[in-house]
């Protein structure tokens, strides 16, 4: 009896969910621009991984030159004041900049998928309560002085970083998914399991997480620039990236060189990051529309 | 007096925020906090004197004690002093936040003007020309960090690269043409990004109140366009507009403060924070972490009262 | 020109742009109304009788809808061509519309009479005191209770039914020469649905104004209507005055929709009949006639060719090959 229902359940599931991501797939192919983005975030993506691999940012930490150059064919952006090859650098932060956003995003819609689903299917109860109590706390901290505070707390863990962004930003998923669960936790074939007995956790993982997939996917690239958007300020208050370079250290740097009318470093480390975040930006919108059953035009 | 009694009832249901919020700056910032000891003892103190230190400072009280006493710090606003200036820190607040009220209030009231109208406008021609075009400056405000726009619009203002019409960077106020002088160039670079995130929200707000029905009827008895923007549709927005402008209004003061005050070198709390942030001046980040959050949760208590206003629906219950 | 009539609808054909193609929504419509009159709209949901409604005011939403062909007279002038800002002083004034949803029709964040002022103001230059009283006198005359306190309160304050009523005062209260009314009662409670509709029909004598009732309610156009249209897909299938259809329905559609009701006081039925199969997919619609595959007296010539709407005898149009 058990499997029974089990079997029909997962197989609405498995429809709704097709239905939702080949829709999905059709307006995607239709929006050329979000098409268009997409390829330049897998070109930034490829730079990433040849930074891994070594092909390239290998040397953005040696000395080139004295001080500073200026553009030529061998310094495609000139060298910085420590008279490093500030396109390697900049390759290098791309891949800086993909680590962070991808931890961020992942763990931190992770962490906000989870709660928000246990949020919402026990909504009202107790913990409903506790978890939209933390992250009430949590949304009521300045993002900045909360970074500041856990790196005193955390006493220069290269990590601190990561780890403020994460506890800061699962609260908008998690308040996202609760408000999408207690809407679906309705639905028929949940209360059917439910009536039947099948656990919680196991309705939770495989009934009702499964279905909020396509809001999870927005809300980590949303995630995933503003991480690699926070990282910049942060940087800039020396509380980001501690080891390796970031487009934020470039910024930071910048800030210093530009009133000097060096401006190679701004260039490049603005340049990489805007298009990026562009690119990125445009696709979220392209997949929000895309997953969205109620839009329209 | 039901207005006094509902806001009473709202900030007795927003005493677990307040406790949470002070416990996890507790637990951040003090329990887990540095260890003043040594600073204070020097190199080889005896085992006596960092008991007696330890007994000064309240670390050898429990958890519960200090907690108690911390608290005590955040009710009465006395955090101490500024470990790195020695200035009482409750005066330096009361310095420094009007230098950065003057910054921050022109930017958030045309920010805010701005955006709401390109909203209308764009979400009234939504699927057009201008529709897209407006669309897609507010993605580049919000694609663009703010270290770049205030990099950038330093030198094109204030360089002798760019135009060189603004000074470069300071805060010598003594009139009102000064204060222009020094406030435009960083009242621009915000308005700017700040019109990328609005104006997508705002758009958004109006266009899902544009394709109400009753828009559809004023339509019908032949109100004009304008009239249904600014009566009929503004008005039905203002909740989630309002609601949004005030609780971000704390973050985006103190988080815009930093960047931008530090850049032009303002002396507002921003410039006080990222002193703070840098030496790791830890009774500023306090009172600042703390009093931001107090200060949010009493917005949250005011949104709730504006509703009653703004909304004939929303009554006092 | 004696015989011009007030409103005259010829060939309109309106389009939608969807995302799997173009759909018409309405498709080649002729009708008129004359001073007076009230005309019924009837047909199953999404027959393409509120995108009419819609378009004599020009309030389809565009994009993605738009009038590609046709014109529309009123008192002899199209109003097709008109400009946005000349429709402007024609909504309301000329012509006037109610809808479907009473709740949620009126803008809950406005007094009802803030919305009744703005509504005279825009079309007479009465000053706001001038207004106010004209919009106090309009609900003196639906009736409303203490008209000047109830002025001053909120839509969400009054149940459906009144509100209802407000809109209608609301529409007539700039004396249109056409009320076109939008299933004014679809969501009220039965026992209110009878009373705006006498609400309608009595403002409707008093301003002799002419009504153009959308509905897919039988029952209504029975009882108010003097002259009726039914549509299917896009299309007018039949016109007839309403006791002629009622009496003696000439489309198997028509007939089908009047089987389809239950009457009380005739012998009992086995089973209520219903009209078998579904409203094509107008993305995909038929060569033939649009109601071949639900029709029982369907012939081979009808999936290869449309009837087209003809004169069957002097009380009726039908376009059936087959009539009854």
């Amino acid at each position: 009896m058990n499997e029974v229902i089990q079997n029909s359940t997962n197989k609405q599931t498995h429809t709704y969910g097709e239905s939702l991501w080949s829709k999905a797939l059709r307006k995607l192919r239709k929006d050329t621009i979000g098409i268009v983005a997409f390829f330049v975030v897998l070109i930034y993506l490829g730079i990433a991984v040849g930074v891994c691999l070594g092909f390239f940012g290998s040397s953005w930490d040696r000395f080139v030159t004295d001080g500073y150059s200026g553009m030529s064919r061998q310094h495609i952006f000139g060298t910085n004041l420590n008279g490093q090859d500030i396109f390697e650098r900049a390759l290098y932060g791309t891949k800086t900049a993909f680590q962070i956003g991808f931890i961020v995003a992942i763990v931190a819609t992770f962490l906000g998928g989870i709660l928000g689903a246990v949020a919402g299917f026990f909504s009202g109860k107790i913990p409903d309560v506790l978890i939209t109590w933390f992250y009430g706390v949590i949304d009521s901290i300045p993002f900045y002085l909360f970074v500041a505070a856990l790196a005193v707390a955390l006493a220069d863990n290269p990590y601190a970083m990561h780890i403020a962004m994460i506890s800061t930003f699962w609260t908008s998923t998690c308040r996202i998914i609760r408000g999408e669960v207690i809407k679906i936790k309705h639905l028929e074939y949940i209360e059917a399991a439910r009536a039947i007995g099948v656990s919680y956790t196991k309705i939770i993982f495989k009934h009702i997480i499964p279905n909020t997939i396509h809001i999870l996917l927005v809300q980590s690239t949303i995630l995933f620039v503003t991480a690699i958007k926070s990282e910049v300020i942060l940087s800039f208050l020396n509380l980001g990236v501690k080891e390796g370079v970031s487009w934020g250290l470039m910024l930071a740097e910048a800030a210093q060189e530009v009133p000097a009318g060096n401006f190679n470093n701004f260039i490049a480390a603005s340049g990489f990051m805007l298009i990026l975040v562009l690119a990125f930006n445009t696709f979220s919108d392209a997949l929000q529309d895309a997953l969205d059953p109620k839009k329209v035009s | 007096m039901d207005t006094f009694i509902y806001s009473l009832r709202k900030f007795f249901q927003s005493i677990p925020l307040i406790f949470g919020v002070t416990l996890i700056s507790f637990v951040l910032m003090v329990y887990f906090g540095p260890d003043k000891t040594y600073d204070l003892l020097g190199k080889n103190p005896t085992q006596q004197q960092i008991e007696e230190v330890h007994h000064q400072l309240g670390y050898d009280q429990p958890f519960l004690t200090r907690y108690f006493i911390f608290f005590k710090e955040i009710i009465t606003f006395d955090f101490g002093y500024s470990d790195s200036t020695g200035e009482k820190v409750s005066s330096i607040f009361a310095r420094t936040i009007p230098v950065s009220l003057a910054v921050q209030l022109p930017i958030l009231i045309s920010g805010n003007i701005i955006s709401i109208i390109l909203a209308l406008i764009a979400a009234y021609f939504r699927g057009k020309m201008i529709d897209k075009s407006v669309m897609f400056v507010a993605v580049i405000g919000m694609s663009v960090s703010y270290l770049i726009i205030v990099i950038l619009f330093q030198i094109i203002f204030c360089s002798s690269y760019g135009l060189n019409i603004f000074p470069v960077q300071g805060w010598e106020v003594e009139s009102f043409t000064s204060y222009l002088k020094y406030v435009t160039v960083p009242v621009l670079a915000s308005v700017f990004l700040s019109i990328g995130y609005n104006t997508r929200f705002y758009r958004a707000v109006i266009v899902e109140e544009i394709t109400k029905d009753h828009v559809r009827t004023a339509r019908a008895f032949g109100t004009h366009p304008l009239k249904l923007l600014f009566k009929n549709i503004l008005k039905n927005s203002l909740i989630p507009i309002m609601t949004r402008i005030i609780i971000t209004l704390p973050f985006i003061i103190i988080a815009g403060s930093i960047v931008l005050e530090s850049y032009f070198s303002i002396p507002g709390i921003g410039l006080v924070l990222y002193d703070a942030i840098l030496t790791g001046d830890l009774p500023i980040i306090k009172a600042a972490v703390t009093w931001t959050a107090m200060i949010y949760v009493l917005s949250l208590i005011l949104t709730d009262i504006m509703y009653t206003v703004v909304d004939p629906r929303v009554t006092l219950k | 020109m004696n015989n011009q009539k007030l409103l005259e609808v010829q060939d309109l054909v309106i389009e939608f742009t969807t995302d799997k193609g173009k759909v018409r929504a309405v498709d080649g419509i002729s009708f008129s109304l004359n001073n007076s009159e009230t005309l019924g709209i009837v047909g199953e949901s999404g027959c393409g009788k509120t995108v009419t409604a819609l378009s004599l005011l020009k309030l389809i939403p565009s994009p993605p809808g738009k009038i590609i062909q046709g014109h529309i007279l009123y008192q002899g002038k199209d109003i097709v061509s008109k400009s946005e800002s000349a429709m402007r002083h024609f909504r309301g004034k000329e012509i006037s519309m109610i809808f479907q949803e009473p709740m949620t029709s009126l803008n809950p964040v406005f007094t009802i009479g803030n919305q009744m002022i703005d509504v005279i103001r825009q079309h007479t230059h009465a000053s706001k005191k001038e207004a106010k009283e004209r919009a106090i006198k309009m609900l003196e005359r639906i009736r409303i209770p203490n008209p000047e306190r109830r002025i001053d309160e909120y839509p969400h304050q009054m149940s459906g039914g009144m509100r209802q009523r407000i809109m209608i005062a609301m529409a007539l209260s700039c004396n249109p020469k056409i009320l076109v009314a939008d299933e004014p009662t679809t969501a009220l409670d039965v026992t209110v649905q009878a009373q705006v509709m006498a609400q309608i029909s009595e403002l409707q004598k008093k301003f002799n104004t002419a009504v153009i009732l959308v509905t897919h309610d039988l029952g209504v156009i029975a009882e108010t209507c003097t002259n009726v249209l039914v549509m299917y897909c896009g299309k007018i299938v039949e016109r007839a005055d309403v006791s002629t259809l009622f009496e003696s329905p000439r489309h198997p559609y028509t007939r089908g929709l009047l089987t389809s009701i239950p009457r009380i006081r005739e012998k009992k039925l086995e089973k209520l009949p219903t009209i078998e199969g579904t409203v094509p997919d107008l993305l995909h619609l038929p060569v033939g006639c649009r109601y071949a595959d639900r029709c029982e007296r369907v012939r081979d010539h009808c999936r290869l060719e449309e009837p087209p709407l003809e004169k069957k005898d002097d009380k009726t149009e039908v376009a059936c090959f087959y009539p009854y």
